[in-house]
């Protein structure tokens, strides 16, 4: 098999997505079967998973559409970037729930990525240049942020109600990170993601101008854009001002995180928007 | 020859603290002391002696002498007669016997299921036994195999998870709403035995320091130079609150002490770090209203004996699936000590085929008149492979560990009439 067939998006797709499904799988085992010895596989696995991917987008799997961009390349490296947050909070907290959850996430989006890897929409060449790849870099990395920020939150508020209704923790329950911990995630995520958020908001602003001749358009995208920034905004602010800790941060991050996830899945594919990938 | 194993013993469930005291062998079981003398009934011998059980494992030909001695030897030790101790004992034989052995070692037999001490007390039990010369292959497998069994047991089962005492449960609790403990401060209002302990459990999980809190000043500086912390008086209490991440209290005032309404502030100047509130007091000194803040959480007594309950019925579910555990492994030590049985047997029928297939030899050999080297060697080694190959069948059927009908003296019967080992020499003659 020569560089360039390894490279084919179909080949190099299919490479990555066998080691996230190894993480994956393995560390839902290690999850349900209470097995610490696989959990810690799936991190590693999670490991190999970042640096196959890494290899082939090092090699130029990227380029294999090297005129626009495909829904499945944009999904594959959401993943790469949530699993990227993944590893750094495995690294900071030695918690292995955050990285395997990145992992099944990656999985998620990989699958996801499958059948739509070969219809580009073109990108004009004014298109092309730093302020895109600001934008597209920055607001992926505060989206694997937010999705773990999201994965910290609801793990958070489902223990809370447990513990303060004094349930008992039986099975998985057990394994999982203490509140604190959680909370930390939580906070570390938030506080991150929002002035990533802003610069990629900002470069798509500055970038929007020469292309769609203004700041503000009106489009959808940009509008729930605006809406998650301005309510990262507000977590942003308490958490560091107001001392919010708990609860209320943990709801508002994964309210953020489903609205955004509704702004990738429903705007960008289903309504009419310059981000649109899907073009008839 | 035979192994049968005979474990007599009392325990927490068949005798009082008394009795458990009158019958120990706690002083017994040294290489000088050694309660169960040597004996021809007896080819093995072991003495568990805890404050909770004392248990005599023996090996031997005959179930009931080996039970015999041991028990002559128990109530000698003890200045007593065997019948004195008839009505507190139970006894097995085994494989029941092993089995019991199994679930001691892996403390589903204890008074509080899955304590891990029980394991370390039987290994020193067995070390002493080593030293005093009274174990053999028998019991050096089976203590062995206990030790894997209880690894087995607490690996595979969750029958040693989550605390079973109350002031633990709190620890417990707190390390799931802490995470670590070292960077956390324990504020104790109050002195009680329980709100000690769980004070204690605190200090051995490595919380950073402790501070008490007593209407009397005497008692909270003897109780802070005892947890290494800081006394403070009553008078203090709200300000040490704001700076203590968990709270016990256990005093006995007929009002609560700590209220909703005064930990909203002190929330505020804590920039909602969370607080553990545990409350041991009855009746209650800190209002139920205080669990409905954001960052606080709240157990009183009821609810610590709750968690142990519930953690108690969790153990009482996993020592059920642990008792699949202990049939496997009983099994397997079963069919070890049948193929033990059925060893000498398996020799003789080797040397009998060896001692046929050299008297055939001998015979053709000399009918067959000069032949050379290669020639001899040829019908040797058919002569022997004739041998072998027709012992094969009887003894893998010896050596079917629990997979035949028939137990090990029943096979090893029957393979001894059908090959004639048992009879004179006379009768092995030709065509035998």
């Amino acid at each position: 098999m020569s560089l360039a067939d390894l490279l084919a998006p179909e080949t190099s797709t299919v490479l990555t997505l066998v080691v996230y499904a190894l993480a994956g799988a393995v560390g839902l085992v290690g999850m349900l079967a209470r097995r610490t010895a696989l959990r810690r596989a799936a991190c590693w696995l999670a490991v190999a998973a970042f640096a196959c991917q890494t290899l082939l987008l090092a090699l130029g799997a990227h380029a294999s559409h090297p005129d626009g961009l495909t829904l499945g390349a944009y999904l594959q490296m959401l993943a790469w970037f949530v699993l990227l947050c993944g590893l750094g909070l495995w690294a900071r907290f030695r918690q292995d729930a955050p990285l395997i959850f990145a992992a099944l996430l990656g999985l998620i989006l990989f699958l996801m990525s499958t059948p739509w890897l070969d219809d580009a929409v073109p990108l004009p060449p004014s298109l092309r240049g730093p302020f895109f790849a600001l934008h597209i870099g920055a607001l992926f990395l505060s989206l694997g942020l937010l999705a773990l920020a999201f994965a910290a939150g609801a793990l958070f508020l489902f223990l809370e109600r447990r513990i303060k209704s004094k349930q008992r923790m039986a099975g998985i329950w057990q394994d999982m990170p203490a509140l604190a911990v959680l909370d930390k995630i939580n906070a570390i995520c938030a506080l991150t993601a929002f002035p990533l958020y802003t610069l990629g908001i900002v470069a798509g602003l500055f970038w929007a101008r020469p292309v769609f001749g203004g700041t503000l358009t009106g489009d959808p995208k940009q509008v729930v854009s605006l809406l998650v920034w301005l309510l990262l905004a507000v977590l942003f602010h308490n958490r560091l001002a107001s001392g919010w800790k708990g609860r209320k941060p943990a709801r508002l991050a994964v309210f953020i995180f489903l609205l955004s996830v509704f702004s990738l899945v429903v705007v960008n594919v289903f309504m009419e928007t310059q981000h649109a990938f899907l073009r008839g | 020859m035979r192994h049968d194993i005979v474990l007599v013993g009392l325990n927490h469930r068949t005798a009082g603290v008394d009795v458990r005291e009158r019958f120990a062998l706690a002083e017994h079981c040294q290489p000088d002391t050694w309660a169960v003398p040597p004996a021809e009934a007896l080819s093995e011998a072991l003495i568990l002696s805890t404050c909770n059980r004392v248990e005599l494992l023996g090996v031997g030909a005959d179930s009931a002498s080996v039970r015999d001695h041991l028990l002559r030897s128990w109530a000698c030790a003890r200045h007593a007669e065997p019948e004195d101790l008839a009505p507190f004992l139970y006894e097995y034989k085994g494989n029941e016997a092993v089995r019991h052995l199994f679930a001691v070692a892996s403390s589903l037999d204890s008074m509080v299921l899955g304590e891990p001490q029980i394991l370390g007390q039987l290994k020193q039990a067995y070390r002493r036994s080593v030293e005093s010369r009274a174990t053999g292959v028998i019991l050096n497998r089976l203590l062995h195999k206990a030790f894997s069994v209880a690894k087995r047991v607490r690996t595979e089962t969750a029958v040693a998870a989550n605390a079973v005492s109350i002031s633990y449960a709190a620890v417990e609790l707190a390390r799931r709403i802490f995470g670590d403990m070292p960077k956390h401060r324990a504020l104790l209002v109050g002195a009680g035995e329980m709100a000690e302990l769980a004070a204690m459990h605190l200090l051995q999980a490595g919380i950073d320091e402790i501070v008490v809190v007593n209407r009397t000043r005497e008692r909270a500086v003897e109780l802070a130079r005892r947890f290494h912390g800081r006394a403070a008086s009553f008078e203090e209490l709200p300000a040490r609150i704001a700076d203590a991440d968990i709270v016990i209290t256990s005093t006995g005032s007929p009002e609560p002490i700590i209220r909703a309404r005064d930990l909203r502030a002190v929330l505020k100047t804590r920039k909602n770090r969370p607080m553990f509130f545990i409350d041991i007091a009855v009746p209650r000194d800190i209002d139920p209203d205080v669990n409905g803040l954001d960052n606080v959480y709240l157990y009183d007594i009821d609810d610590l004996r709750e968690v142990v309950e519930e953690n108690l019925a969790g153990r009482r579910e996993e020592a059920a699936k642990a008792g699949a555990i202990l049939d496997e492994e009983v099994a397997l030590f079963s069919g070890w000590l049948e193929s033990l049985e059925s060893q000498p047997t398996v020799v003789e029928l080797v040397r009998r085929g060896e001692r046929v297939a050299e008297e055939e030899l001998a015979r053709t050999l000399k009918r067959l008149g000069p032949l050379d080297e290669n020639q001899r060697a040829a019908i040797t080694a058919m002569a022997h492979a004739i041998a072998h190959k027709l012992n094969h069948a009887p003894i893998m059927f010896l050596k079917e560990d629990g997979m035949a009908r028939e137990g090990a003296p029943a096979r090893v019967n029957l393979v001894r009439r059908v090959f004639a080992l048992d009879a004179p020499p006379g009768r092995h003659g030709r065509g035998a």
